[in-house]
């Protein structure tokens, strides 16, 4: 919204202040000021100036040399311009006069004269469209005058606000209210300027009448009926002042009321009187379809929360958002009613937000303005409509359906509560001093105050004690108060375990694996689950989605891990990242209203041009990961049936713990690698953070140093090529777990001398006792009972 | 044979001392020590010897090949440590490079810079003896709107266009829902943050994400300020910046929060001289805060009478790319390695 300071200043003084200083105060108090713009600043440069002389230029046909004169000065000028000739009084542009950055007039040489300024059509000064000579001013018109004091209406300073500062306050969707915050901060008088003393020349001549139907849609009602009205340009200050606040000039009754909406904060509406069928103006709501045709052209359907304004036969406005096509006022208006209403907020910004009619008026109605304004704003209309139609008269009283009064509000509080509040001693004199200069009507006993609220913020804006701790706080300038630390029990905070634990795994992901933490979207979207070949329509779906590709929440975090891949392999050949994050399992509900989310975190390596399979790499992490956070109860199981499609069947394990899935670390499936046109390999891994956290963890507990010698044996035996080492392992520690120390793979050979489809495994088992040295015989028969035992599972020793 | 062995001993012994570099001692060691050295050789065939001279000329050989090791040995300790031909060269690599062949495993991890700031934040207000909260990200309508002072048909829920799931919920529009649920989990006094990804209905552009991060925080206690407010904020801000911040709070409307401000902290890119990060002000908004609205603390079960409390919204992607002068918002949730390793 634009706030003009013209406007502002008919009600308060600005003498002596800068308008920086205006927007500085305002944003530390009121509202955020967006910018601040000077309106045809250049004019104060451009000064009226005699012709004295016009010659041809010597070197140009269409140019001519002018010498003009200021009365203090003489100035010569080449001009292009065709209309202007000797005695004219135009326009001078003196050097230096900034019409924009871009362009800034200089003393300059044009074809070889000497021109030090320039004359100015009207368009060039934005007064018109018109651009056929420069502006000749009047006969009698001074020279010497400037722009400014020649169109003082058109030298404006405006301010734009930020609409969202203003939400709760109702009162600041108008010059007035920002000329009461102004007079309030600099402490000067404010200006009222409503001249209540028209209402009593408003005649008793007119039959209409006002009614409304639901007073809960429309607390007040009020109009006003205006004859000999003739439609037509507006003046040129109204004109200035509408352009000014961002509005464009249409004819001098809409230009009104719309000045009057921007100066009182009250929407106005203007009927033509005899487009209306007979003498009721009914406020209602609408009946379920009902049509209606607004003043823009549009047709809407209505519904039974629309409120209308009618006559007796047809709605003639959509009630607080725009005008009836049927009822508006055209060239030939004679007769109009204007209207001035209060209607329930919650009912016009449902309508606004349907039929997406964000009006001017709809966003003032939507904030609760106060029913009192209405006459106020009727009367200040037929005072600008006297000024700009001499003739016009009011030939009703103020028409008036207000069923239901505004209740006046009353606090009571005190100034200690205040003074605690913001911290600060303030004294009792400055406290109500802000009060009084903010309209509010106080009576003081001892510390105790009873105030009343002025009724423009007494709609919705301010009701308790903490409404009145802003007030004060604002204007005395919450910059002004000091920082002072709490005085509280030193008590330490309880441990969010959870949170911590997610820190843990993050760090020994990035700083013991020296993967990179990536973060991605929520949300995914069809065409990715359908290339991951998990597209089964399970994931929680947005109503209202941004597009088809974040349409949905995500029920793993596979995809964006697939989008890293994407991402980074355009830059680097080798990579690990991961994500913890949350996803969303609709049919999982922890409480009846919520969605299930679990966090999980999903770790990749990328190689363009892996030396051995990825899958080693990211089972090593985990296996890291898992000893880090001393898990107890978990195991790793090769799988390559039941694996999501992107897993690759062949290089899969799946991680349990409870016996139940937890996790999974696999090479992606290259048949997924393709639909992603991903080149190289990946290997993955995707664990459920919740059950690795709830899984229990071993406490860890100090064991004696091994005090005896090792005894190593080597073994070599054949085995199927698709049995699992760490089956043979486990056969191997089985046979004499308290015996053995370790025993490890120490080479796979497949190849010339082993027959097809079998593998030679080297086998390192280590034996030792905790409490002697391993005698040779005890040796010798350790040795045995392992051969055997081998021999009988048909892993024949080499 | 022992004059043999004599021979040997000799010339390597003088070959030996009259050595110049490492080199050249080791080919000597392999002439005489090596699989096919000369004393090598000899001490293979001892066996072939009648036993009567085996036992001499074997413990001779031994002594020889004793005397040729010590040698050696003396010689290359001295040749190390006396002469330019020592350690320097003779063990010289190139500690300019990398680990060869070490491609991959020579990048360091990270965590991404949303983490590392939330928790440098989370200890900050672990220290001051606040507990860390969690929330759903997909909330109900009632903890992010309603008890929040937000009622339906509320003009301040513009301020926050919404993400809606089918089943009637949302996406949380900012992490203040924790404050509901902390209030009805807790009884005061009490001093919380929670931090968390939160949504907004929203097109994205350099500056604006459908996707952000926010820690909120709240304190109940008795007699909480406005002052206390500025006290705990500033804190933050100081030891965030690792410097003294110029903090400015004017009035910002929030239903939640009464008076309710908005704190905007002095543009460290340009000093508060103005320049495109803060719009030319010079100032950069930060984090919207107050006091908790007596009807928020009504929802959580909290009597107003008795207790009152500040709460604040950190907004920590603005916070992050304010601290590195990070231009676009979008490359939070990008992915990109190369802008993730540069924090
Ligand atoms: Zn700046």
């Amino acid at each position: 919204m634009w706030i003009s300071l013209n406007i502002i200043s008919k009600m308060v003084s600005l003498d002596g202040i800068s308008p920086e200083d205006i927007a500085q105060r305002l944003t530390m108090s009121s509202a955020e000021i967006e910018c601040l713009e000077y309106a045809n600043r250049h004019f104060t440069t451009i000064i009226t100036a005699k012709i004295l002389d016009v010659k041809p230029h010597p070197n140009a046909d269409k140019l001519t040399l002018v010498d003009l004169s200021t009365g203090s000065e003489n100035h010569r000028v080449v001009c292009g311009a065709p209309n202007h000739k000797k005695g004219d009084i135009v326009p001078l542009a003196m050097p230096g006069t900034e019409f924009s950055k871009d362009f800034i007039i200089k003393k300059s040489k044009i074809r070889g004269e000497e021109s030090s300024g320039m004359l100015c059509s009207e368009k060039e000064l934005g007064l018109s469209d018109d651009h056929s000579g420069i502006l000749i001013f009047p006969e009698g018109t001074p020279a010497g005058k400037s722009l400014a004091e020649i169109f003082p209406d058109s030298v404006d300073v405006r301010l734009e606000i930020d609409n969202k500062s203003i939400t709760h306050r109702p009162d600041l969707w108008s010059h007035m209210g920002f000329a009461r915050e102004i007079a309030a901060l600099y402490g000067r008088p404010f200006t009222d300027v409503i001249d209540r003393s028209l209402e009593s020349g408003f005649k008793n001549a007119e039959s209409l009448k006002v009614e409304i139907m639901n007073p809960e849609a429309a607390p007040r009602y009020s109009g006003l009926v205006v004859k000999n009205i003739k439609i037509g340009d507006s003046p040129d200050w109204l004109k200035a002042a509408v352009t000014s606040i961002g509005m464009r000039p249409i004819n001098n009754i809409v230009d009104i009321t719309n000045y009057v909406m921007a100066e009182v904060g009250e929407p106005m509406h203007a009927f033509d009187r005899k487009k209306l069928t007979g003498d009721r103006i009914i406020v209602r709501l609408a009946r379920q379809g009902e049509p209606i045709m607004t003043l823009d052209g549009q047709t809407f359907t209505l519904t039974s929360e629309d409120i209308v304004i009618a006559d007796n036969d047809k709605p003639i406005a959509l009630a607080g958002v725009m005008g009836g096509g049927n009822s508006e006022i055209d060239d030939s208006t004679t007769e109009i009613v204007l209207e001035a209403a209060t209607f329930n907020p919650v009912n016009i910004r449902k309508t606004a937000q349907r039929f997406n009619q964000r009006t001017e008026a709809a966003m003032r109605f939507e904030k609760s303005l106060s029913p009192e304004l209405t006459a106020a704003a009727l009367i200040r209309c037929y005072d600008l409509i006297k000024k700009c139609i001499p003739g016009a008269v009011a030939v009703s009283k103020i028409l008036d359906a207000y069923p239901v009064k505004q209740k006046t509000v009353k606090i009571k509080t005190d100034t200690e509560f205040i003074k605690k509040r913001i911290g600060q001693k303030i004294s009792d004199e400055r406290i109500t001093g802000i009060l009084k200069a903010l309209d509010f009507r106080i009576e003081i006993k001892g510390t105790d105050l009873e105030l009343e609220v002025p009724h423009y913020r007494a709609t919705k804006d301010i009701s308790i004690p903490e409404d009145i701790v802003e007030e004060v706080g604002r204007i005395y300038g919450f910059d002004n108060i000091a920082e002072s630390a709490p005085m509280v029990p030193c008590t330490p905070p309880r441990r969010n375990e959870f949170r911590l634990f997610e820190r843990k795994v993050k760090g020994i992901l990035s700083m013991h694996f020296n993967m990179i933490e990536t973060s991605g979207y929520s949300f995914v979207g069809e065409d990715f689950l359908n290339r991951l070949g998990i597209n089964e329509d399970r994931e929680l779906r947005l109503a209202n989605p941004l597009s088809m590709e974040q349409d949905r929440l995500r029920r793993s975090l596979v995809p964006n891990a697939v989008k890293s891949i994407m991402v980074n392999m355009r830059n680097s050949d080798y990579f690990k990242t991961y994500e913890m994050g949350r996803i969303y399992i609709k049919d999982d509900r922890k409480s009846k209203e919520l969605t299930g989310e679990n966090t999980r975190v999903c770790g990749l390596v990328y190689s363009r041009q892996p030396d051995a399979p990825l899958f080693y790499e990211a089972k090593e992490i985990v296996c890291g990961l898992i000893e880090m956070i001393s898990m107890d109860d978990i195991v790793m199981v090769p799988e390559s049936k039941e694996l999501p499609p992107y897993a690759h069947p062949g290089r899969s394990m799946l991680i349990k713990t409870g016996g139940k899935d937890a996790g999974i670390i696999s090479e992606f499936h290259p048949k997924t690698l393709k639909s992603f046109d991903i080149q190289g390999r990946s290997a993955f891994f995707d664990i459920d953070l919740n059950m690795l956290f709830d899984a229990e963890k071993t406490d860890k507990k100090f064991c004696e140093l091994q005090k005896y010698p090792d005894v190593p044996f080597e073994l070599s035996i054949l085995a199927d090529r698709y049995v699992h080492t760490a089956d043979i392992i486990s056969h191997v520690i089985k046979t004499s777990p308290e015996y053995i120390k370790s025993a490890e793979v120490i080479s796979i050979y497949e190849g010339a001398q082993i027959p097809e489809g079998k593998k030679s495994v080297s086998i390192k088992t280590v034996y030792r006792a905790s409490d002697r040295t391993l005698s040779p015989e005890e040796i010798a028969g350790l040795q045995k009972k392992l051969i055997e035992s081998m021999n009988r599972k048909g892993f024949t020793l080499r | 044979m022992e004059n043999k062995l004599e021979e040997i001993k000799k010339q390597t012994v003088d070959a030996v001392r009259s050595a110049k570099t490492a080199d050249e001692l080791e080919d000597l060691r392999v002439r005489v020590l090596g699989r096919k050295g000369s004393l090598t050789i000899i001490l293979r065939s001892l066996g072939d010897l009648p036993p009567e001279t085996r036992g001499t000329i074997g413990k001779k050989s031994n002594e020889i090949k004793k005397i040729i090791e010590e040698t050696l040995e003396s010689r290359l300790n001295e040749l190390n440590e006396t002469s330019l031909d020592g350690l320097v060269t003779s063990e010289w690599i190139d500690v300019t490079l990398s680990s060869p062949g070490a491609t991959g495993t020579a990048k360091t991890g990270r965590l991404h810079p949303i983490s590392q700031i939330q928790y440098e934040i989370e200890d900050i207000f672990t220290s001051m003896g606040f507990e860390i909260l969690d929330g759903p990200e997909a909330e109900t309508e009632y903890y992010n709107f309603e008890a929040l002072n937000i009622p339906k048909h509320h003009p301040a829920r513009d301020m926050q266009d919404t993400f809606w799931t089918e089943d009637g919920n949302l996406l949380r529009t900012h992490t203040s829902p924790i404050q509901v649920r902390g209030m009805e989990k807790m009884k005061p006094p009490l001093r919380i943050v929670g931090p968390g990804r939160v949504f907004r209905y929203e097109s994205t552009d350099a500056s604006h994400e459908n996707t952000f991060y926010q820690v909120e925080g709240m304190m109940i206690d008795r007699d909480i300020s406005v002052s206390h407010l500025i006290y705990v904020m500033k804190e933050l801000l100081r030891r965030i910046f690792k410097r003294d911040v110029k903090i400015r709070l004017r009035p910002g409307y929030f239903p939640f929060v009464e008076p309710g401000f908005e704190l905007d902290m002095n543009c460290l890119i340009c000093g508060g001289t103005g320049c495109s990060v803060c719009k030319q002000s010079g100032w950069v908004e930060v984090l919207p805060c107050g006091l908790v609205h007596p009807a928020v603390l009504r929802y959580g079960n909290i009597d107003p009478s008795q207790w009152s409390g500040f709460a604040f919204g950190l907004g920590l992607n603005r916070l992050i790319m304010m601290k590195y002068g990070i231009n676009d918002i979008r490359h939070f949730l990008s992915g990109d390695e190369r802008f993730l390793v540069q924090f």
